[in-house]
């Protein structure tokens, strides 16, 4: 069961997200462009954000090439862990912090840290056979209204610390 | 006290080699980072959002000498995270004094009492505090009640024992023009040595995707709170870069200028956006598309930015770059007042309460109130 956050910091529980469901926006749709995109930046007042897809619990089809390097691009972008399965069977588990791109998936490599080991890891995109996104998505559920929530709670429980800590490190 | 003599002179002299080389991609200030986790949760802040065993990771001190020395640049600003939070700070320090380098070691302060006897006074260290207001919008935007007493009591205490210490202020919407003014004050008073600002960056993984500066609002508010200054104020920044805030001047973004290395490697392209990562510090200026980042690029990503570390180094760029530049940062030294009249209007227009908390507190006024600014 993958507890699941929206960027107003609501919960809701799901199975297992397929990527095409429960508000999932796909980079390529016109959702995913920027809302400042097509704007002069210099008249800009305020910046408007970024919302976030929830990828959390999501195992992309991997059928084609494209699907796979853009799934990739997407494990890139994600602030949580993604499991690897190679062709040959075995698993990677951890934080893809890079992904290099070239004409053949031969060439192009996705670079992580393992869960479990300070070493990096390269892995082709020829040799990736599944891919997940197993770990919790860290930016998810701390928008600024789950901020104001969290704070005007502690304030009506009288709480004197009305300070918000990060998060243990398990 | 002022930016030491030899500081001045070692930047002056190491940009000016650079530009007689012929360089057209050099950095001016490397951003070490060696560590992601910190004991704050600031809604403005990109930085933090990792796993655990991401956030367990540190830079040894080999890490960062070697990241320095490849990088050669003449600076080195130690961000995070929260730098006070390594267990091998006081070794990289030591050994960055030891290759002169100029460092602002970036910190919330919270510890640095705590942690401020691994430490030596010496010109080449000086403790960047982060405060980013008055009291009450300090301890909002930092989302840590009773923050900015600890980081003022530990400022004093740094002074106190012949430390460099300056400030370091991000500004989001909804900041207090007049308050800012009034923490200018606050701060000379303490008798920091200087004082940095600057926009915040519209972080995608930051938890407030509400308040981020546009450029249009950025340069009206720091024209109303940079204008008219007072003789008193000293800031830790190029004239030309304030003036690029205050909407004086233009520049392209200078990606390159503030090279960061971290945990995953050389960050392409800056400091701010994570495209990527490269081994080494000329991997890193090879095969990074520049062409593709930079406000005058188009790219979304970098549509509102005017954050220092894209922009200070175009700004220093440009002193060196012509006569012009070099004339206009002297009158920027020596001219600092700016008087403006349209910018005291600025003042005097209400500020859209656009900060919940601060709506909560009641803070806006009471601040002022207190200062008088």
């Amino acid at each position: 069961m993958t507890v699941l956050f929206d960027t107003n910091g609501t919960t809701s529980e799901n199975k297992i997200m397929t990527g095409k469901e429960d508000g999932h926006i796909d980079h390529a749709s016109p959702q995913a462009t920027p809302p400042h995109a097509n704007v002069n930046p210099d008249a800009l007042e305020i910046a408007p954000g970024t919302a976030h897809e929830r990828l959390e619990g999501w195992i992309p089809e991997l059928a084609s090439d494209d699907e796979l390097r853009g799934a990739l691009e997407k494990a890139f972008d994600y602030r949580g862990d993604v499991s690897i399965t190679r062709k040959d069977g075995t698993k990677v588990e951890g934080y893809v912090f890079d992904r290099r791109a070239a004409a053949s998936l031969k060439d192009s490599v996705v670079r992580l840290y393992p869960k479990n080991s300070n070493e990096k890891v390269a892995v082709s995109y020829a040799e990736i056979a599944a891919l997940a996104f197993s770990g919790r998505d860290t930016a998810a559920g701390k928008s600024w209204e789950a901020w104001m929530k969290k704070y005007a709670e502690k304030k009506a429980a009288g709480e004197k610390d009305l300070s918000l800590h990060p998060e243990p490190l398990e | 006290m002022p930016v030491p003599v030899s500081q001045m002179w070692t930047v002056a002299s190491y940009v000016l080699g650079q530009k007689l080389a012929g360089r057209k991609q050099y950095p001016l200030v490397l951003m070490l980072e060696p560590l992601f986790r910190c004991n704050l949760a600031c809604a403005g802040c990109g930085k933090i959002q990792y796993p655990a065993h991401i956030l367990k990771k540190d830079l040894s001190p080999e890490d960062c000498f070697r990241a320095v020395e490849e990088c050669g640049a003449p600076m080195v600003s130690i961000p995070g995270g929260e730098p006070l939070m390594h267990p091998r700070i006081g070794e990289i320090i030591e050994g960055l004094v030891a290759r002169k380098k100029y460092i602002y070691l970036c910190t919330n302060a919270l510890l640095l009492k705590e942690k401020i006897d691994l430490f030596k006074p010496s010109k080449y260290l000086t403790f960047s505090v982060h405060l980013d207001g008055q009291r009450e919008e300090h301890d909002l935007a930092v989302c840590r009640e009773g923050g900015y007493d600890i980081a003022v009591d530990a400022v004093k205490e740094a002074l106190r024992r012949g430390f460099r210490v300056t400030t370091n202020t991000t500004l989001f919407d909804g900041a207090n023009p007049k308050s800012v003014r009034a923490f200018f004050d606050e701060m000379m008073e303490l008798g920091v040595e200087g004082m940095m600002l600057s926009p915040g960056y519209s972080y995608d993984k930051a938890p407030d995707q509400k308040h981020f500066l546009g450029r249009a609002k950025t340069r009206r508010m720091f024209r109303a709170i940079l204008s008219n200054r007072k003789s008193s104020w000293r800031f830790n920044l190029s004239p030309l870069f304030l003036e690029f805030l205050m909407g004086k001047k233009t520049y392209p973004c200078t990606p390159w200028g503030m090279p960061t290395y971290n945990v995953f490697g050389w960050q392409k392209p800056c400091y701010l956006l994570q495209d990527g990562y490269a081994d080494t510090f000329a991997e890193m200026l090879a095969t990074t598309e520049w062409s593709n980042y930079g406000t005058e690029s188009g790219n979304p990503a970098c549509a509102n930015c005017m954050v220092h570390s894209g922009y200070e180094a175009s700004a220093v760029n440009a002193t060196f770059s012509s006569l012009s530049g070099f004339l206009a940062t002297v009158k920027g030294t020596l001219f600092s007042s700016y008087p403006d009249k349209e910018a005291l209007r600025l003042l005097e227009e209400p500020v859209a309460a656009v900060h919940p908390l601060v709506q909560i507190e009641g803070a806006e006024s009471r601040s002022l109130q207190e200062t008088g600014a």
